[in-house]
C-alpha cells in the first residue's frame, strides 16, 4: 500500500476510534474491548509506517503538509510501543476505579476516547511537516489529556488541571511567536514559491536565514515547547500534573508526551544548527537548561514522601538528561540523546503502572507508609526494581546505555566540566532514590495492607515493559540503532 | 514619522480594551468590554485587507467573526450567568497598582521586541504591531497577577487577541488550515477552561486560584 494513505491511516484511526467509543453504550467490557482492538490496530499501523523510514528514507504526504522521516520515526515508535502497553494497563486500571466507586461507566468512556484523541495529536505533532500546525497539534495534546488528569471528582484533580492547562497554554504562546518569527525569517529569505512554513524547506535552504532571527526563535521555542517538556524552570506544572491523574495518564504523558515536546523543539534544532548561527549556539542553550533540569529535581527527589511525585520529579530529571545529549553534541550526543527517549519512556512507563499497583497494595501514595513490599508480593517488586534501577541508570538496563553513550560523547567533545556537573546531579539522584526504594521494598510494613493480590493481567503489561528495558539494555537491536542512526543523519546533515 | 491612520487608531483601542478588561472589577462588564476588543481585532482585519488587498485576511475577519465575537464571548458570559460571580476579588498587588505594573511592563516588552518581528513583519506596520505584542502581554500579566478564575480565563482570550494581531501582520499568508488549526486550539481551551472553572468554584466555594495550594513540594 502507498506510504502516504498509511500515514494518513495511522492518524485517522485514533482519531475515528476515539469518535466511535464516545458514541459507544455503558458497558465496561464492551468499551474496553473497542478499546484494546484499537491499541491493537494503533501499535500494528504505525510500526508498519515507521518500517518505511528505517533505511533513511523520508516520505511526504497531503501535498507536503505531513512528513515521515527517521525523527519522526524514531518518536513514533515512542508512542507505538508505550501506548499500547499503557493502554493495555489502562483496562485494569479502570477496572479498579469503578470498584473503588472513583469513575462511573461513562467517565470510563470519556477517558478511553481522550486517550485516542490524545495518541492522534501526540502523532499529528511529530508528523507535521507544517511548523504551525505542529504547533497546533502541541497544543491539542494539553487539550486533548487536561481531562485526562482531571478526570477524579476532587479539590486536587482540579486543581492540578487549572495549573495543566494555563501554564502549558502561556508556554506555548511564547512557541507560537518563534513559530511565526520562523516563517517571517524563512518568507524574507526564501519568498513565497517555496512554502516557508514548512520544515522541510525550513531545512533545505537553512543558510540563507536571518541568523539574529533564529537566535531568538530557539529562545522562544525552547520556553515555549520547554515547557510542555518540563525543562526546568518551566517546569512547575509537571509535578502535580504527573502525579494526579490515574497511573496510566501519568505514564503516558511522562514517558510520550514529554518527548513529543523534544521532538518540536528537535525541528528547530536541525534547521538552527544548519544555518550560518551553528549548532554551538543551540548546544550551549540545551545544556545550560539540561543541567539546570538535573539539578533541581534532584533537590526535590531527595525530600520526596509521595511516590507518583518522585517519578514526576524524575521525568524533570530525564528530560534534563535528554537536553544534555543534544547539547554535548555530536554525532554521538544526538545519538544518545534520542535512545535515551526510548530508554527512559519504557522505564518511566513501567515506573508509573507499577506504582499503581503499589497505591492499589497499600491504598496510599506515601512512601513512608509502605515497607515490606518485597514479602507483599514479589513480583511487583521485581517491576519496581527494574523500574528504578532503570532510571537511576544500573548497567543491563536501558538508561545506562544512553547515560554512558552522553558521557563518552562529552568526552570526545572535551566538555568535561559539563560531563563533572552531569555526573554529579545523577549521583545524588541515585543515593536519594535508592534510599527510597529500600523503604518500600525492604524493612517492616508501617502502614496498612489493602490487599495482596494484584491481577496478572495487571502485571503483564509491565513484565513486557520490563522485558523491553532489558532488551534495549543488552542487545543491540539493528533496525532500532539504523532508524537512529539515520535521524542522526537528518539532524546534524 | 509615524502616521496615525484607522489602523493604528484601532490598535491602540485595542491597548485601552485590553486594560479595561484587566482592570475591571465588574466580571461582566468586563466580559462585554472583551465583545469591543474582539471586534476591534476583526475590524483591523478587514481594514488591512482592504489597505494592502489581502483576501486571506477577509477570511480571516469573517472566520473571527464567528469564532471570537460570537462563540467565545457567549461561553463566557453564559459561564458568569451560571455561576452568578459578578464582582473580582483584591487582585496580587491590588486593584489600583496591578494596571500599572501590567501595562508598564508589556509596553517596555513590545518596544524591545517589536523591532525584530518588524524587520520580518509581512505587513510592516508599526502601531498595531507594537499594540499586538502589548495585548499579549496585558493578557500573560493577567494571569499572572489576577486571581479570579474567570478573569484569568479572560486573560488567556487578551493573549489570544494579541498573538491573533501579530500572526495576521506576520504571516497572513499562511494557508488558511493555520489560522483555523490556531483558533480551534483557543476555542477548546476556553470550553475546557470554563468547565475547570465550574468545577472549581463546586470544590472550592470560591474563584479565586490561591484558595487552590494542595499541590506544592
Amino acid at each position: 500500500m502507498d506510504v502516504g494513505v498509511l500515514i494518513v491511516a495511522m492518524l485517522l484511526i485514533p482519531l475515528i476510534g476515539a469518535i466511535v467509543i464516545w458514541f459507544l453504550p455503558e458497558n465496561f467490557g464492551l468499551v474496553s474491548t473497542i478499546h484494546a482492538l484499537l491499541a491493537v490496530v494503533e501499535l500494528v499501523l504505525t510500526l508498519n509506517v515507521v518500517s518505511f523510514v528505517i533505511d533513511g528514507s523520508i516520505y511526504f504526504t497531503l501535498h507536503k503538509y505531513l512528513i515521515l522521516d527517521p525523527i519522526a520515526g524514531v518518536f513514533l515508535t515512542l508512542i507505538a510501543i508505550v501506548g499500547f502497553l499503557v493502554n493495555m494497563y489502562a483496562i485494569n486500571y479502570m477496572k479498579w476505579d469503578i470498584q473503588k466507586n472513583e469513575l462511573n461507566l461513562k467517565e470510563v468512556k470519556l477517558y478511553y476516547g481522550l486517550m485516542h484523541l490524545f495518541i492522534f495529536t501526540m502523532m499529528l505533532s511529530v508528523v507535521s511537516n507544517n511548523i504551525a500546525i505542529m504547533w497546533a497539534a502541541v497544543e491539542a495534546t494539553t487539550l486533548s489529556s487536561v481531562f485526562m488528569v482531571a478526570i477524579y471528582k476532587n479539590k486536587r484533580a482540579v486543581e492540578s488541571g487549572w495549573k495543566y492547562i494555563i501554564i502549558c497554554s502561556v508556554g506555548l504562546a511564547f512557541a507560537l511567536y518563534g513559530t511565526v518569527l520562523m516563517y517571517g525569517a524563512g518568507y524574507n529569505a526564501i519568498g513565497d514559491s517555496e512554502n516557508p512554513m514548512f520544515w522541510s524547506n525550513l531545512m533545505a535552504s537553512a543558510n540563507l536565514l536571518n541568523p539574529d532571527a533564529l537566535k531568538v526563535v530557539f529562545i522562544f521555542v525552547l520556553i515555549g515547547f520547554g515547557t510542555k517538556a518540563g525543562l526546568a524552570p518551566m517546569h512547575t506544572w509537571l509535578p502535580d500534573v504527573h502525579s494526579e491523574g490515574p497511573s496510566p495518564t501519568s505514564a503516558i504523558l511522562s514517558a510520550v508526551l514529554l518527548k513529543c515536546a523534544i521532538a518540536a523543539i528537535l525541528r528547530y534544532y536541525s534547521i538552527i544548527g544548519h544555518s550560518s548561527v551553528g549548532f554551538g549556539y543551540v548546544e550551549t542553550l540545551f545544556l545550560v537548561v539540561g543541567l539546570l533540569s538535573i539539578f533541581i529535581a534532584a533537590l526535590f527527589i531527595i525530600r520526596q514522601r509521595d511516590i507518583k511525585r518522585m517519578f514526576a520529579y524524575h521525568s524533570v530529571e530525564h528530560v534534563g538528561i535528554i537536553a544534555v545529549g543534544f547539547g554535548v553534541g555530536g554525532p554521538l550526543g544526538v545519538f544518545a540523546a534520542l535512545f535515551h527517549t526510548m530508554a527512559h519512556s519504557l522505564s518511566k512507563a513501567l515506573a508509573f503502572c507499577a506504582s499503581g499497583n503499589i497505591i492499589k497494595i497499600y491504598g496510599t501514595r506515601d512512601m513512608e507508609k509502605m515497607g515490606g513490599l518485597v514479602k507483599i508480593n514479589p513480583l511487583v517488586t521485581t517491576l519496581f526494581a527494574v523500574a528504578i534501577f532503570s532510571l537511576i541508570g544500573i548497567p543491563l538496563l536501558a538508561v545506562f546505555v544512553s547515560e554512558f553513550l552522553i558521557i563518552k560523547a562529552g568526552i570526545f567533545t572535551s566538555e568535561y566540566l559539563q560531563i563533572v556537573l552531569f555526573i554529579i546531579g545523577l549521583a545524588i539522584i541515585f543515593i536519594a532514590v535508592l534510599a527510597h526504594f529500600n523503604e518500600v521494598a525492604f524493612g517492616n510494613v508501617r502502614g496498612e495492607v489493602k490487599t495482596k493480590k494484584v491481577e496478572t493481567s495487571a502485571n503483564l503489561p509491565l513484565i513486557i515493559l520490563a522485558i523491553l528495558i532489558f532488551t534495549f539494555g543488552v542487545y543491540k537491536i539493528d533496525s532500532w540503532y539504523l532508524l537512529l542512526s539515520n535521524a542522526v543523519k537528518i539532524i546534524l546533515g | 514619522m509615524v502616521t496615525l491612520d484607522l489602523v493604528s487608531i484601532l490598535s491602540l483601542l485595542m491597548i485601552v480594551t485590553s486594560l479595561a478588561v484587566f482592570g475591571w472589577r465588574n466580571i461582566k462588564q468586563a466580559a462585554y468590554i472583551y465583545v469591543i476588543q474582539t471586534m476591534l481585532l476583526i475590524t483591523i482585519f478587514a481594514v488591512l485587507a482592504q489597505k494592502y488587498n489581502a483576501q486571506e485576511l477577509m477570511s480571516w475577519a469573517i472566520i473571527g467573526f464567528f469564532l471570537k465575537v460570537i462563540l467565545v464571548p457567549y461561553i463566557l458570559i453564559k459561564l458568569i450567568r451560571k455561576l452568578n460571580v459578578i464582582i473580582e476579588e483584591e487582585p496580587v498587588e491590588g486593584f489600583f497598582v496591578s494596571p500599572i505594573i501590567a501595562i508598564a511592563f508589556s509596553l517596555a516588552t513590545a518596544m524591545m521586541l517589536y523591532p525584530i518581528l518588524k524587520e520580518f513583519s509581512l505587513l510592516k506596520e508599526d502601531i498595531p504591531l507594537i499594540a499586538s505584542i502589548t495585548v499579549f502581554m496585558i493578557g500573560i500579566f493577567g494571569l499572572i497577577l489576577r486571581k479570579n478564575i474567570i478573569k484569568q480565563i479572560m486573560a488567556f482570550c487578551l493573549f489570544e487577541n494579541g498573538s491573533h494581531l501579530t500572526l495576521a501582520l506576520m504571516a497572513y499568508k499562511s494557508p488558511e488550515i493555520v489560522d483555523v488549526g490556531i483558533l480551534t486550539d483557543a476555542i477548546f481551551a476556553v470550553i475546557i477552561m470554563s468547565i475547570l472553572a465550574m468545577r472549581y468554584y463546586k470544590y472550592f466555594g470560591s474563584l479565586d486560584v490561591t484558595k487552590a495550594s494542595n499541590l506544592k513540594g
